[in-house]
């Protein structure tokens, strides 16, 4: 196929149109202006904050005793297994030597939650 | 002049389309992606819940700077709402006073007020910054490696902190002796409270709190003398959960007064009954705790 000059000019100017547009395009979309995320559940939490969630959730339950609040509030994190997030917190501040007094909390909220696992035994020494 | 500009169309063209499908693409294809968000993007709800847990955590530990690093970012607006919430509800329930001083000693250090608390900002307070048991004050941060020696299966025998058992708190020192629905024709809906001595004497002067979800008032005996020295009245509406304490300590020592129809009289209107309660100074004897009175 034979084209004028013009027309491919036109062609290639196009597409270095195309390119840099697409480039512009990402760039904004991606770093300058990204899709801004409100109203989010807590489980799209970074990491630490979601930390701070179960650690509080475990505090919480300790002051006010509600069991299915406490279930509620993690299933928001984990709707098919709200026990999960907690121990898998706890066994991960076991390894790191984390704060025993959130690790006693977190234990206590395991094993009322009938999810306590080995590595959490020695935390619970003041449950029946 | 025309065809210079011309000249250029293709490449204007060709860059505006290019932005577009970048934009399209970025946005809605392929946005970036919903992780790592924080606290105050969370739905409200979440946000309210994130924030009472962060003050009850605040009356497990006493320590406000952990609060106040949890309650970063977040909006006033969100912070003074959800505590007001929380110390209303708290206040209705009747919960424990050490209880409500923390919440309240948090919610000033947090600048925010609300009516309930006053009764237990009022009165001595045991010291907020003081946990009611010890806490390491190392954030929580499971993120580093753990150190050969921390990754010993067995962990170090640590022993459990009791439950977060509060300060025992002295005695009220009114105790609840009279509490009788009062159905008098042609009387408001109130709630008159008598204050006396260990000996039966009507004791003037004396400041009795009355609260409910969303306030609090404050009466003084003595103010109506022909009512007698230790008598004192608020108003009161149908279909609110009242508790009724005196300044000292800010104890609710009666919770859950409601006014609530008279029973039923042939031929007569029902009326709307009101409260009597009768207060007693507890003797300097007295040493055994009694229960809040329902």
């Amino acid at each position: 196929m034979h084209l004028e000059p013009q027309a491919r000019r036109w062609i290639v100017q196009g597409l270095i149109g195309v390119a840099v547009g697409l480039v512009l395009g990402f760039l904004i979309g991606w770093w300058i202006l990204p899709v801004e995320y409100t109203n989010t559940p807590p489980s799209v939490l970074r990491r630490d904050y979601r930390d701070e969630y179960i650690v509080m959730v475990a505090t919480a339950y300790e002051v006010e005793g509600d069991l299915d609040q406490a279930r509620e509030r993690l299933a928001a994190l984990d709707p098919d297994s709200p026990a999960a997030p907690v121990v898998e917190l706890a066994e991960r501040l076991v390894v790191a030597g984390g704060d025993s007094e959130d690790l006693a909390r977190l234990a206590r909220l395991a094993w009322a939650l009938d999810a306590i696992t080995p590595p959490l035994m020695p935390y619970l020494e003041d449950q029946p | 002049m025309k065809g210079s500009s011309m000249q250029w169309l293709p490449l204007f063209v060709g860059l505006v389309l290019g932005l577009v499908l970048g934009l399209v693409y970025t946005w809605y294809i392929a946005p970036v992606e919903l992780v790592n968000t924080y606290p105050p993007l969370m739905r409200s709800g979440y946000r309210w819940d994130w924030i009472r847990m962060a003050a009850l955590s605040y009356v497990a530990d006493g320590d406000l700077e952990q609060v106040r690093g949890r309650l970063e970012g977040l909006e006033r607006e969100d912070v003074a709402g959800a505590m007001e919430a929380l110390i209303n509800e708290y206040a209705a329930a009747g919960r424990p006073t050490e209880t409500m001083r923390r919440l309240s000693a948090l919610a000033q250090a947090l600048d925010v007020y609300t009516p309930a608390m006053l009764v237990y900002l009022n009165t001595p307070a045991a010291p907020v910054n003081t946990p009611a048991f010890a806490v390491s004050p190392t954030p929580l941060d499971v993120t580093a490696p753990p150190t050969p020696s921390e990754t010993t299966p067995t962990p170090k025998p640590t022993r459990t902190p009791p439950p977060p058992t509060l300060t025992p708190t002295p005695l009220p020192p009114f105790r609840l002796t009279e509490r009788e629905q009062i159905c008098q024709p042609g009387q408001a809906p109130h709630i008159e409270v008598v204050v006396r001595d260990e000996n039966g004497e009507e004791l003037s002067g004396v400041e009795v709190w009355l609260m409910w979800p969303d306030g609090a008032d404050r009466a003084v005996t003595g103010l109506k003398p022909d009512r007698g020295a230790g008598y004192a009245d608020f108003d009161a509406d149908p279909d609110v959960d009242y508790s009724l304490g005196t300044s000292e300590l800010g104890v609710p020592l009666v919770t859950g007064l409601r006014i609530e129809p008279c029973p039923e009289e042939k031929d007569k209107e029902q009326l709307m009954g009101s409260w009597r309660i009768v207060l007693e100074r507890r003797s300097a004897a007295t040493g055994t705790p009694e229960p809040t009175a329902p």
